[in-house]
């Protein structure tokens, strides 16, 4: 069928789609343009900064604004992600980064995708037992690749009110936590509280609490790799044989909780703390901000779990929340250590430990003044911390996921099995 | 009298009518085969394939060829041949993530097909405020899964067994999605929410594309409701319904975000789904073992779906 003549001295439709078509070109090219304006003024070095923690973002979106008010060589851009991996892969990782170190984070280190932190005198300042926590996962030799900024010791929360109604002192050993735990349901509160829902409260709560008071993690996971494929079978370290008391343990503190624990998640535990329906919690300091939301006049306190009777061997779990480090392959090292040093002023270092709950990295760090935390400082001091067993396994093998199927009724024996198996597994492969 | 074709054309004019058209065939068919394609028509694909290859063939080929490696995802690897296939077949959390979907998959085909069928049914009959219902039960489709995911779970944890307590219905005092026995039910429960409005616009297509005259001849031969059902309706939408059970398998095959809502694999591993473990390769540096995994997942899923098509030679309406 022939097409209709053209409206002379109008618009054609061959016009007006080409005109829309260059349109439609043009805003692609500019969404694709660099954000905040590039090249003209290049004496202003841009870089990008990463953080780790969501509820931290206004506190560091502070920090970025009044260092890029206090100079004019560097512009920090601050951005947030929990997932550090893709960055790495693409080839695109932050300049300048604090984030949760741990196992996964310990991969790239490995291989030398961080950049050597040793020179610089901040370096010389922190403590010699944090720094052996990072070594704890993996080294890179002859570097430093990571400065430890912020430690989180956590232990078990308590209602300091309903222990004191009840007539209850701070457990020292297992025997007097479980005369705690018979006293509370005698008086009607349920002993523990616990959140099976969400395999990390159980992973990082009772699982990493009952390994950590009774064995020594780290030790134990450096006998663990140095058996690779042989583990489980015959002599040696393995979970099946290590950790079965911790294992039963733990499910005697399972039973001491509440009935609705199989479908109770982390904010119902924050929630049921605030309300006085507990006595204790098995989570990390994280929570006790939570718990001030719900109400502020909850006064709850914290202390290690005993596991055997021995009070002298309690320890408190520790992580490294946030720690310090500059990728390799970053173009604007300089610019970065910059921000970094800036970061590791203690003013500003000790103001964000204090903020946050958590506890300084220096050897020059103040002790904490938080009532709700101080009953952690002399075990940190002393250097009685451990990091927890959960944090050690690789993510290949779903340890988390594990323990939850323990607490909510799968065979203990069996699981720690399955555990083994997958550890030869991954050994075999590696 | 002039031969007459059935309808009462003379047979010699229809004679004529046929026989300039098959010469206009030769002479097109001969124009067809001299002349070259015009180049156009290339141009138009160009665009789709490039894309197509840059973002779907590419990066399988590149999975494909990781999986030979020990690579976890970035920097220095090395090739080690077969040996994550080997591993994967020994690995018994991944035969298990593989049973769990398959098993999990047949169910919620099952349940979706006959419940939108039976919806479709009655959408297309005449019962009052017919197009108000039909927008109210595609509603589903349109939200996203996790969100779905989250609200069920919490609907699953709290109010159902409000709900139960105080009914005092035996098996819902707890949240079923707590027990490693019952947590696939709410799983197919909610995936079947979401994926039936797809079914069910197929399936009214499918009704509405079935002439009446056919219902009234059957009514005339005396044929109940029942029975048209049987012999009429479902030979004549028996091409739908192999779409959507294809479709519906394979979506099912590939479900991710309503489980990793609901219970994240859990409790325990009980229900992991094969996209679950796949994915937890890029963020555990696991990650040429997950493309072993990939690989494998995608020539069993085009398997099935060859076998499936086979099985229905000839059905398919479309």
């Amino acid at each position: 069928m022939p097409t209709p003549p053209l409206p002379s001295g109008g618009l054609s439709r061959r016009t007006m789609l080409a005109g829309l078509g260059g349109l439609g070109a043009a805003l692609a090219l500019a969404g694709c343009s660099a954000p905040g304006g590039s090249g003209l003024r290049s004496r202003v070095t841009e870089i990008t900064f990463y953080q780790t923690k969501p509820e931290a973002i206004p506190y560091f979106a502070d920090l970025v604004a009044r260092f890029n008010d206090a100079q004019s060589g560097v512009r920090v851009v601050h951005d947030s992600t929990s997932g550090i991996a893709a960055g790495f892969v693409r080839g695109g990782p932050p300049d300048v980064a604090a984030f949760t170190y741990n196992l996964e984070m310990a991969r790239f280190m490995e291989r030398g995708a961080l950049s050597d932190l040793g020179d610089l005198p901040e370096a010389a300042r922190i403590r010699p037992e944090v720094q052996q926590l990072v070594d704890q996962y993996a080294t890179y030799p002859g570097r430093t690749s990571v400065l430890p900024y912020s430690i989180t010791a956590a232990s078990v929360i308590y209602n300091v009110d309903l222990f004191e109604q009840a007539g209850v002192a701070v457990p020292e050993t297992w025997s007097e936590l479980l005369a705690a735990c018979e006293t509370f349901r005698a008086a009607g509160v349920d002993p523990i509280y616990s959140t099976f829902r969400e395999p990390w409260t159980v992973a990082q709560g009772l699982f990493d609490y009952t390994s950590g008071g009774m064995l020594d993690v780290a030790d134990f996971f450096e006998r663990l790799s140095a058996q690779g494929t042989e583990v489980g079978r015959g002599s040696g370290a393995s979970f099946e044989r290590d950790f079965a008391e911790p294992v039963d343990r733990m499910l005697q503190l399972a039973e001491h909780s509440n009935a609705n624990r199989n479908s109770r998640g982390y904010g119902d535990g924050n929630l049921a703390m605030a309300q006085g329906q507990a006595a204790m919690l098995l989570q990390g300091p994280w929570a006790l901000a939570e718990i001030e939301k719900a109400n502020p006049g909850a006064r709850v306190g914290t202390f290690p779990l005993p596991m055997t009777e021995d009070p002298a061997d309690r320890k408190v779990r520790v992580n490294l929340d946030l720690a310090l480090w500059i990728p390799q392959s970053s173009r604007k090292q300089e610019a970065a250590r910059e921000f970094l040093r800036f970061l590791l002023q203690p003013e500003i270092q000790d103001a964000y430990n204090r903020d946050f709950l958590a506890f300084g990295t220096t050897t020059t760090a103040p002790p904490v003044t938080d009532e709700r935390i101080v009953g952690m400082q002399r075990y940190y001091d002393e250097g009685r911390f451990y990091q927890g067993a959960s944090k050690a396994i690789p993510l290949t093998i779903p340890a988390e996921n594990y323990v939850q199927g323990i607490v909510t009724g799968a065979d203990p024996a069996g699981t720690l099995r399955t555990m083994d198996a997958d550890w030869r597994r991954l050994a075999f492969r590696a | 009298m002039a031969p007459t074709t059935a309808t009462g054309t003379p047979v010699a004019r229809v004679q004529q009518a046929v026989a300039p058209a098959s010469a206009a065939g030769t002479r097109s068919a001969g124009r067809r085969r001299g002349r070259r394609v015009d180049p156009v028509f290339y141009l138009f694909l160009l665009p789709t394939l490039a894309i197509f290859t840059l973002a779907i063939t590419l990066p399988a080929v590149m999975g494909v060829f990781f999986s030979f490696t020990n690579s976890i995802g970035f920097g220095d690897f090395e090739m080690v041949g077969l040996t994550n296939y080997v591993a994967l077949v020994g690995d018994p959390a991944i035969l298990a993530s593989y049973g769990f979907t398959m098993g999990f998959a047949l169910v919620t085909v099952l349940i979706v097909n006959v419940l939108a069928f039976a919806l479709a049914l009655g959408l297309t009959s005449r019962i009052r405020a017919k197009t108000a219902l039909r927008a109210v039960f595609v509603i589903p489709m349109v939200v996203s899964g996790i969100i779905i995911a989250f609200v069920f779970q919490f609907l699953f944890s709290n109010s159902l067994p409000a709900l139960g307590t105080t009914l005092g219905v035996p098996g819902l005092q707890d949240s079923i999605l707590a027990d490693a026995s019952t947590a696939w039910i709410g799983i197919v429960v909610v995936t079947a929410w979401q994926a039936i409005p797809s079914a069910l616009l197929i399936y009214i297509a499918g009704l509405l594309s079935i002439p009446g005259e056919v219902y009234e001849a059957s009514a005339l031969d005396g044929a109940g409701g029942w029975k048209q059902l049987r012999s009429i309706t479902l030979p004549l939408v028996a091409g739908y319904v192999v779409i959507n059970t294809i479709i519906g398998f394979k979506n099912f095959l590939n479900s991710y975000d309503i489980i990793v809502g609901l219970t994240n694999g859990g409790p325990g591993t009980s229900t992991r789904s094969i996209a679950m473990t796949i994915f937890s390769g890029f963020t555990s540096g696991d990650y040429a073992y997950q493309m072993a995994n990939a690989t494998v997942f995608f020539v069993i899923a085009v398997a099935i779906s060859l076998v499936q098509l086979r099985l229905t030679r000839g059905k398919a309406a479309l």
